[in-house]
């Protein structure tokens, strides 16, 4: 047994194992290194080729013909150029919920990674119930978004909600206040929403990142007198530099995927003014029947424009901040 | 843990006016954060509890007591608290159906996501072979894609499967339709937080393994996979709070009301008239309570399995 363990590398590599001598070898699952790996991979890269990669390849393609909601066997799907991209980028609701999107996503990142941050270096510290009120900070992360979007949906009610009655305790308002059916406050509000909940998805990673941080240096350096500001510029943030890259991928792709937020909490109203990018597709797949260029053409080729965007967001991401192996 | 060390063991010169200040200052803001983000979930409790005659009012009330002073102490009931709307959110929608098919599709995406994600997380961080790096970008680039570009093609592979044998397997209103999804989603999440757990662990383990006669097959099930439960708990729990609150997948393959998910079933519970908030408020409360004890009890164990995938982006 022990011995031919140690062999096993050697004969596979030069192929002088006999068939029968390899498949012994199999059913006892003795398998060299090379062979494990293979093994272990396989169901995974064939799981992600088959319902990630093969889905993509297809919405590109369908993206250049004529589709419809249900394609009967045996209908034809012509090909027509760039006609589904014609139509998309001459609507004015494609070019809306682009900003939509953008908007939302720069603007509540950013925010939710400092609020992060800042609440990760809060929860470090130790103290009385600190494990109580971190699964408290962390639980809206876990929330699912399109019940948060109810439960905010409730909160606002323009007629009884909860935050118009604390505003009006405050004196800041004097009555209630439609929050979200005021075309020009709706994505306001709905940014602000994703902020709140999504700041404890950072402070998460943040925990995680921080805690990664040797503390000896931060002992080193209160000896040299460097002063709270100076450790946190010097040590911490250099230090953080890669989880932040994690965060901040993790977060925007997410958030320029928005969906369960805005179809809970306005269905993209009032009018479109909280449509995002992934409701319009969903809306110009499902809701959008037309003969030839609506439904799953229009769908799809919105669909690899999003792809497209958020690989440019990944790779923009990449490019600013990844640093190969510095330590 | 702590590395910035205020306030953690009070000697005497500490106690000043100032130190006293600031630990308030720190308690304060901290129970202020700690409220700020528990009160969506307490208002829905309270509106829960709450009479319909009682809802829709303003302004609110907040408790179903308050206390009053007039010469002697009083408490003075608000509202009465009742349960009747979670009677009616159980007699009008299959919650508890919609809490079970959740729980099936999330255990579901774990299990699949905890073995397959350990199985290539091992390989690719502790065993040496070619092709190496076409793997690993395909986990990475599968991870950037997003979901609605595989949303159509395979609503329409669910489509064309009804109706045949491998409708069964991967169709509309099946399980499995929602679970190898989400499997396949968060695969790149799996495998990246236990290649990063199996790195940090010394070679030495294999090596001793191997010299005890184990195989290599031996010596991943009986050495390295005992030793990574952490990366387990991390990995199946955050699977499974994402697969629980997955909403564009589910709301377009389950179409059968009994076959929804909690996330559907709720987001489609407004009344034909006026949103019925008394009894989505129950709905949306029963939903939460299996978030909120994951949460409490096993966020110390998050926070730890993340710890190793973080540093090493």
């Amino acid at each position: 047994m022990a011995d031919s363990t140690a062999q096993i590398g050697e004969t596979s590599r030069f192929g002088e194992e006999s068939l029968q001598g390899r498949l012994r070898r199999y059913r006892e699952l003795r398998l060299t290194e090379e062979e494990l790996a293979v093994a272990l991979l396989t169901p995974v890269v064939t799981f992600l080729l088959a319902v990630s990669f093969y889905p993509i390849l297809d919405t590109v393609w369908a993206s250049f013909h004529t589709g419809y909601v249900i394609q009967l066997p045996g209908q034809p799907q012509e090909f027509v150029w760039l006609e589904n991209y014609a139509k998309l980028f001459s609507t004015g609701s494609f070019w809306n919920a682009l900003f939509v999107s953008l908007f939302y996503t720069f603007v509540s990142v950013p925010i939710e990674l400092v609020f992060g941050l800042a609440l990760a270096l809060l929860l470090q510290r130790d103290f009385k119930w600190k494990y109580f009120a971190q699964a408290a900070i962390l639980f809206p992360w876990a929330l699912p978004t399109v019940i948060n979007a109810k439960i905010w949906a409730w909160m606002l009610d323009p007629n009884y909600g909860v935050i118009s009655d604390l505003l009006v305790r405050v004196g800041i308002l004097s009555q209630p206040f439609a929050f979200l059916s005021n075309p020009d406050i709706a994505l306001y509000t709905m940014t602000f929403i994703t902020i709140w909940k999504t700041t404890s998805f950072m402070t998460l990673i943040m925990l995680a990142g921080l805690s990664n941080i040797p503390e000896h240096l931060y002992e080193s350096a209160r000896m040299d007198g460097a002063s709270k500001w100076r450790r946190f510029r010097d040590i911490t943030l250099p230090l953080l530099k890669p989880t932040i890259l994690v965060a901040l991928i993790f977060r925007t792709l997410p958030a320029f995927q928005a969906f369960g937020l805005p179809f809970g909490l306005t269905g993209g109203g009032p009018g479109e003014a909280t449509t995002t990018l992934v409701l319009y597709a969903q809306q110009a797949a499902y809701n959008n029947p037309g003969p030839t260029n609506g439904g799953f053409a229009l769908g799809s080729a919105a669909a690899t424009v999003i792809t497209l965007l958020a690989l440019v967001i990944a790779l923009i991401y990449v490019g600013t901040l990844y640093e190969p192996e510095v330590r | 843990m702590s590395v910035i060390d205020r306030g953690r063991d009070l000697s005497l010169e500490d106690v000043a006016v100032w130190e006293l200040g600031k630990r308030f200052g720190f308690y304060g803001s901290v129970l202020a954060i700690v409220l700020a983000s528990m009160f969506p979930v307490l208002w829905i409790l309270v509106s829960s509890l709450k009479p319909p005659a009682e809802l829709f009012v303003f302004p609110q009330e907040y408790l179903p007591y308050t206390v009053t002073f007039d010469g002697g102490f009083r408490i003075v009931q608000q509202y009465p608290l009742t349960l009747e709307n979670y009677a009616r959110a159980l007699g009008q929608r299959p919650v508890g159906q919609y809490i079970l098919n959740s729980v099936i599709v999330a255990s579901g995406t774990a299990i699949i996501d905890v073995i397959l994600g350990a199985m290539a997380g091992y390989a690719l961080s502790r065993l040496r072979f070619d092709y190496k790096l076409p793997v690993l970008l395909i986990v990475l680039f599968s991870a950037l894609l997003p979901f609605i570009s595989r949303l159509i093609p395979l609503y329409k592979l669910a489509i064309s499967f009804q109706g045949t044998p491998a409708g069964a397997l991967f169709g509309l209103n099946q399980y499995l339709g929602l679970i190898l999804p989400y499997a396949a989603f968060q695969m790149p999440f799996a495998v990246w937080i236990f290649q990063a757990y199996f790195k940090q662990l010394p070679d030495s383990l294999e090596e001793a393994g191997l010299m005890d006669g184990l195989s290599r097959v031996g010596v991943l099930f009986r050495i390295i996979l005992p030793v990574s439960m952490p990366a387990m708990a991390t990995t199946a729990i955050i699977v499974f709070i994402y697969a629980w609150n997955e909403f564009l997948f589910a709301l377009t393959f389950m179409t059968q009301d009994s076959k929804r998910t909690i996330t559907v079933g709720i987001a489609l519970f407004g009344g034909q008239f006026n949103s019925p908030w008394g009894i989505i408020s129950a709905a949306v409360f029963m939903s939460l309570i299996p978030l909120l004890l994951f949460m409490f009890v096993f966020q110390k164990k998050i926070v730890e399995g993340l710890t190793a995938g973080v540093g090493k982006a």
